[in-house]
């Protein structure tokens, strides 16, 4: 068996932001579904959200492409 | 590619890091004209001159065309900019935005458009370049805004001690001049690279398994493996789509957040 | 930052960038990119987006002028049904007040009508009484002359036909009636006229 074990790395990286990404949305459509009225401002905080905690991901990421 | 090149001498190799190095004109060096920077300058005549023909004749009532253009642009400059950015002055960002959106939309389908089939971004250079423009534009916002001490202070969340402070500054500097950008370069690039490399793999994987491989099982695999490929086209198309959204918006939000009046 | 100088120094070997981490930026490719993009960038701002802000807010204001005109005409409607109804609201109150006053009116006639009539009938009796009781005096005033006259007559007649028996003297008179009652219209003439011609 051959391979990098860094994208191990980026596979173990990986869990974290994908549950937290799905925790984002999942509070993004109950408050939407909630209030739609308040889709704009829970959108931009969404996505704010979605993106930093998808930084760890990404991180992981490079860091595979750098250490190999 | 080396994926057939090397079949015959040793069994399959997986696509990889080269096959997206295809340097057209000039060296091998860093300043070679390579295949993403030529699919680039190509998209973006496509692009002016499709945009120049669409706007040239506008009429109230749209026709097909126009129905088309005022829809992304509207998408753009009504979802994107007015809603994350505010009323006020969005109207200075929406060409910015506009022309990021598309430049990124286009490029991302041409990474399954038969043609030219390379999709720009998955060099991360192209990504690197639009979030250099964002960033630079961001910083120079707040600080024409606060001038560079008041700038630099803003940076700091309000309402926090001088000790808790000391400790959350860098972190926030880290984010401002790190984090962002690097992870809006980088998530484009991430899902444009993966995904192109997943569609290679499929089909010259494929490939290899119908011509090389030998066996009836081994062919029936590799036609699985082509209609993997074609599903992972759709999901493609759907993934190229909705990162150039996200870029878009979120290139929105950091641009919001140097114009609004908290940091 | 000094990595990706020595990464930049070395990028001139053959071959390097087949192999480098993707996540290292070509330098090349940065330039082109930025390049497009600024093109792409002025493009856009100069000539796309100015024609679609255009288009939009000719659009808006063809919306907005399409909406304020509706309004105005909704204002117009409702006016001009305000109006409707005032004037009928004021037809019907000059109707009634016609009715009314058409009855009033033809009340006052029936009474005045009445009044006169009765003042009329009134005249008429007044004046029929007057003229009866002028004819009457009137007829007084002739039969007493006339009486005086036949009584005289007849009494001359009587004394004169020496009133010799009574049937003869009955006969005379009963002749004389006869004789008055025949003359009766030319005695309110002359009285004088009928004479004892067979007496």
């Amino acid at each position: 068996m051959e391979g990098n074990i860094a994208i191990l790395g980026y596979g173990l990286s990986a869990i974290g932001p994908g549950i937290g990404v799905g925790l984002v949305f999942a509070a993004y459509i109950n408050g939407v579904a909630r209030q739609p009225e308040a889709k704009g401002t829970l959108q931009t905080i969404a996505f704010l959200g979605f993106a930093l905690t998808e930084a760890l991901a990404i991180f992981g990421l490079a860091l595979a492409f750098v250490f190999r | 590619m080396r994926a057939q090149s090397a079949a015959g001498s040793d069994g399959f190799v997986a696509p990889d890091v080269s096959d997206f190095w295809q340097p057209l004109f000039g060296t091998d060096g860093p300043f070679a004209v390579t295949r993403a920077s030529v699919v680039l300058v190509l998209s973006v005549v496509g692009i002016c001159w499709l945009l120049l023909a669409a706007t040239r004749k506008l009429s109230l009532v749209p026709g097909r065309t126009q129905l088309v253009t005022e829809s992304v642009y509207g998408l753009v400059r009504n979802s994107v900019a007015r809603d994350v950015i505010g009323s006020k002055d969005f109207l200075r960002f929406v060409p910015l935005l506009f022309s990021m959106f598309i430049l990124i939309l286009v490029n991302n389908l041409f990474g399954v458009v038969p043609p030219i089939q390379f999709p720009t971004m998955s060099r991360v250079a192209m990504p690197a370049a639009l979030t250099l423009v964002v960033f630079v534009l961001y910083h120079y916002l707040g600080i024409r805004k606060r001038g560079v001490v008041g700038y630099f202070k803003s940076l700091m969340p309000p309402g926090i001690g001088i000790g808790l402070g000391l400790l959350i500054y860098p972190l926030e500097l880290i984010t401002y001049f790190f984090t962002r950008p690097v992870t809006l370069a980088l998530r484009l690039f991430g899902n444009m690279f993966a995904g192109h490399l997943l569609l290679l793999l499929f089909i010259t994987g494929g490939e290899y398994l119908v011509f090389e491989a030998g066996g009836a099982g081994m062919m029936v695999a590799g036609g699985v493996s082509w209609f993997m490929a074609f599903v992972m086209t759709v999901f493609e198309i759907l993934v190229e789509f909705l990162q150039a959204y996200i870029f878009t918006l979120l290139a929105a939000l950091y641009l919001a957040g140097a114009v609004a009046d908290e940091h | 930052m000094a990595a990706v100088y020595s990464v930049l120094a070395s990028g001139d070997e053959e071959g390097f960038w087949a192999e480098a981490a993707p996540i290292i930026p070509h330098p090349g490719e940065l330039v082109f990119g930025i390049v497009a993009f600024a093109i792409l960038y002025l493009v856009v701002a100069r000539h796309v987006v100015p024609r679609l802000e255009q288009v939009l807010s000719e659009r808006t204001t063809a919306i907005e002028g399409g909406l304020e005109r509706a309004e105005q005409a909704q204002v117009q409607a409702e006016a001009a049904l305000t109006q409707y109804r005032a004037q009928l609201a004021e037809a019907r109150g000059e109707a009634s007040r016609i009715r009314q006053e058409a009855t009033e009116e033809g009340a006052a006639i029936v009474v005045e009508m009445r009044a006169r009539a009765q003042a009329e009938a009134d005249r008429i009796v007044a004046a029929a009484q007057q003229q009866i009781e002028a004819e009457h005096q009137h007829a007084l005033i002739a039969l007493r002359s006339e009486v005086g006259d036949l009584a005289t007559e007849l009494a001359s007649r009587i004394v004169g036909e020496a009133l010799a028996d009574e049937a003869r003297s009955s006969r005379v008179v009963d002749r004389f009636l006869a004789e008055l009652e025949h003359l009766e219209p030319v005695a309110a003439n002359g009285a004088g006229a009928p004479t004892g011609q067979d007496g």
